[in-house]
């Protein structure tokens, strides 16, 4: 299939449903073929700004470009974009191939055509054998791929996927995150793709963009996010287990600067046995062994931490245990919450 | 099985069996036998005649009147109701900010008994005093004495049917349209459609489940219309509102032919469960579920 993409600048946007304010002057430009990931908590405006690039909603100020044209007031047919919708939303009166081919039919597209991107579609996704059935016959997967065939036949500018995997169950959410990545990496399309899920945010974007209570807190790539949080909202947020934090009397044994209020540090460089500093010994809590490593949860001195540990001697729930980090991976906070 | 697990369904179906059976089924078969029978006036002396009734009818101009009368009500008052009664449900759908007041307006004229109704029509429709030629006159249009001229007659009844009978047809069509995802409505949106195409290809379709069942209701309830008819225009003028069921009320308790009005009862329900059927058949081609 060829190649349509186009970059996407959205301007200060804001968005108020009567007088609450959802989106608070966001700005964000994609650039053409670029993969950017929306995550953030429930109800911080993800799927309203997805929304408002399709058209869906009006921003309340504030412009979005498709392709360096403003498009504010563009229908959602005229901008080239398609939408995955969480719920799928295929028409369930509909075969598969009715689904896909409705579109191209409304824009009187000639008839072959039709056939051959259809055939397309379906091959590519695993389709074939199921053209003729209704949603209703197909499993959450295979709707889910209807729900993308539809997307793709459409030769869309720009992909806009609110959520497409959070209804599958876990193996065939990471079986269709591959499948997304190489739909991606064939096709090169612009998308804009909101989640919840970390794993998904980490493997599939080019950039993340993290949002909190309707404006952006840092957008980079997953590994700048990971390695260089510039809040501790987005510290905490990117990366499982979340980023262990401490506040109070330990910052004075970790030698934290003149001005912190918080310091952070990954499981991973959160250590029992050794390490460079110790914080001092504390009670474990739970134990959560994934296979080769296993997560140990410890109360220390009024503040919650998680330690990633190697192998299987863990220590016992009840046991108190001394804990450890290594001072150069630690991250400050003053009391905005902004790093130091 | 054990036996008293297999009594149990009969147990619980008899109350039901036994009501329908003293007031439906007996009087129903009773009509049938009647319907072969010719049937002294006020006693209690009959004859079997065989199909003599059915012949008289089949025969009588008077009966075939009624019986075109009977087409032209039910085109006057299924059609306009169905897509009067879908277009402002589509409206209140799309403006929920209007839905709860006009709901309960439209409502209203179900809640009122139908002689009530009626009374409340032949005040609108008085040729001197009422209300519709009082708006028509503003316009600079001499309005017709509705229910007395036999051209608008049956037209002034229709409406009046119509009117009661929307806000029924209203919130069955409100209930099948809010059980229609948004996320479909804005999917087709982005595949392109425009309004009535959305409204063509998504929500009809979808919907077609209640619009078949409020179509059967309203093609047996427009089948059965009486009250409005005797209140409004007894049948008049010239026999024009003279629907099968009026013919028939008029024969069985003004004429006291109970065989023949027997034989016109069975002729109706015959027609009933054949409009009902086509129905269901065209329904198997059309209608969604699920
Ligand atoms: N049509 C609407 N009218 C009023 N408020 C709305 C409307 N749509 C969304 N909101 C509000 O806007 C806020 C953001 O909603 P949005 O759906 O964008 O969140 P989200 O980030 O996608 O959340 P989630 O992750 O749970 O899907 C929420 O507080 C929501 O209540
Ligand atoms: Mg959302």
């Amino acid at each position: 299939m060829g190649v349509y993409m186009a970059s996407v600048e959205i301007q200060k946007v804001r968005k108020c449903f009567g007088e609450t304010e959802v989106l608070k002057e966001v700005s964000l430009s994609i650039r053409e073929g670029e993969f950017v990931v929306l995550v953030g908590p429930s109800g911080c405006g993800k799927s309203t700004l997805l929304r408002m690039v399709a058209g869906l909603e009006l921003p309340t100020s504030g412009t979005i470009s498709i392709d360096s044209k403003v498009v504010n007031t563009v229908p959602p047919k005229s901008r080239g974009v398609a939408m995955v919708f969480q719920n799928y939303a295929l028409y369930p009166h509909m075969t598969v191939r009715d689904n896909l081919s409705f579109g191209l039919k409304l824009a009187h597209v000639a008839i072959p055509e039709i056939e051959k991107r259809v055939k397309e579609a379906a091959e590519v996704l695993g389709l074939v054998k199921h053209l003729e059935k209704k949603p209703g016959q197909l499993s959450g997967g295979q709707k889910q791929r209807v729900a993308m065939g539809r997307a793709m036949v459409r030769q869309p500018k720009v992909f806009l996927f609110d959520e497409p995997l959070s209804n599958l169950d876990a193996q065939l959410r990471v079986k269709m995150r591959t499948e997304i990545s190489h739909l991606h990496r064939r096709l090169h399309a612009t998308s804009i793709y909101v989640t919840h899920d970390q794993v998904e945010a980490m493997t599939l974007a080019d950039r993340i963009a993290v949002m909190n209570q309707g404006q952006l807190e840092q957008v980079g790539s997953p590994l700048e996010l990971y390695q260089n949080p510039r809040t501790r909202f987005v510290a905490s947020f990117i990366g499982t287990p979340s980023m262990n934090f401490v506040e109070g009397e330990l910052l004075y044994l970790i030698k934290a600067p003149h001005g912190v209020a918080s310091a952070g540090f990954r499981p991973e460089n959160t250590f029992l046995k050794q390490g460079k500093v110790s914080l001092g010994e504390g009670q474990v809590v739970l134990v959560e062994p994934l296979g080769s490593i296993a997560y140990i949860h410890i109360s220390l001195k009024g503040n919650y931490l998680v330690s990633e540990m190697k192998g299987h001697d863990w220590p016992e729930i009840g046991s108190t245990t001394e804990v450890f980090i290594d001072d150069s991976k630690v991250f400050y906070f003053d009391s905005q919450g902004k790093r130091i | 099985m054990n036996r008293r697990a297999s009594l149990l369904p009969w147990g619980l179906l008899f109350p039901t069996m036994a009501i329908l059976s003293i007031f439906v089924i007996y009087p129903a078969i009773q009509s049938l036998i009647l319907s072969f029978q010719d049937v002294e006036p006020l006693s209690k002396r009959s004859f079997f005649i065989g199909f003599e009734n059915y012949e008289v009818l089949l025969k009588s101009p008077d009966y075939w009147q009624s019986a075109r009368v009977t087409g032209s009500f039910l085109l006057l008052t299924v059609i306009p109701s169905l897509v009067i009664s879908l277009t402002i449900a589509v409206f209140l759908d799309a403006n929920p900010f209007f839905q709860n007041g006009f709901r309960t307006l439209f409502l209203l004229p179900v809640a009122i008994s139908s002689s009530m109704a009626a009374m409340l029509w032949i005040f609108i429709y008085n040729p001197t005093a009422g209300f519709l030629n009082y708006f028509l006159d503003v316009l600079g249009i001499h309005g017709p004495n509705w229910l007395a001229d036999p051209d608008t007659a049956l037209i002034a009844v229709a409406i009046s049917t119509v009117w009661k009978e929307l806000g029924f047809n209203i919130i069955f069509f409100l209930a099948g349209l809010s059980a229609i995802p948004n996320e479909l409505k804005e999917a087709a949106e982005l595949d392109g459609a425009n309004g009535w195409q959305i409204f063509r290809n998504v929500t009809l379709p979808l919907l077609s489940p209640t619009l078949f069942f409020v179509s059967v209701v309203s093609v047996i309830n427009s089948l059965q219309s009486f009250g409005q008819i005797h209140i409004l225009t007894t049948g008049g003028p010239m026999g024009e509102t003279t629907t099968l069921v009026y013919n028939l009320y008029r024969d069985a308790f003004v004429k006291f032919r109970t065989g023949l009005a027997s034989s016109e009862a069975v002729v109706l329900f015959t027609l009933i469960m054949i409009a009902t059927t086509i129905q269901f058949r065209l329904a198997k081609k059309r209608v969604h579920y699920g």
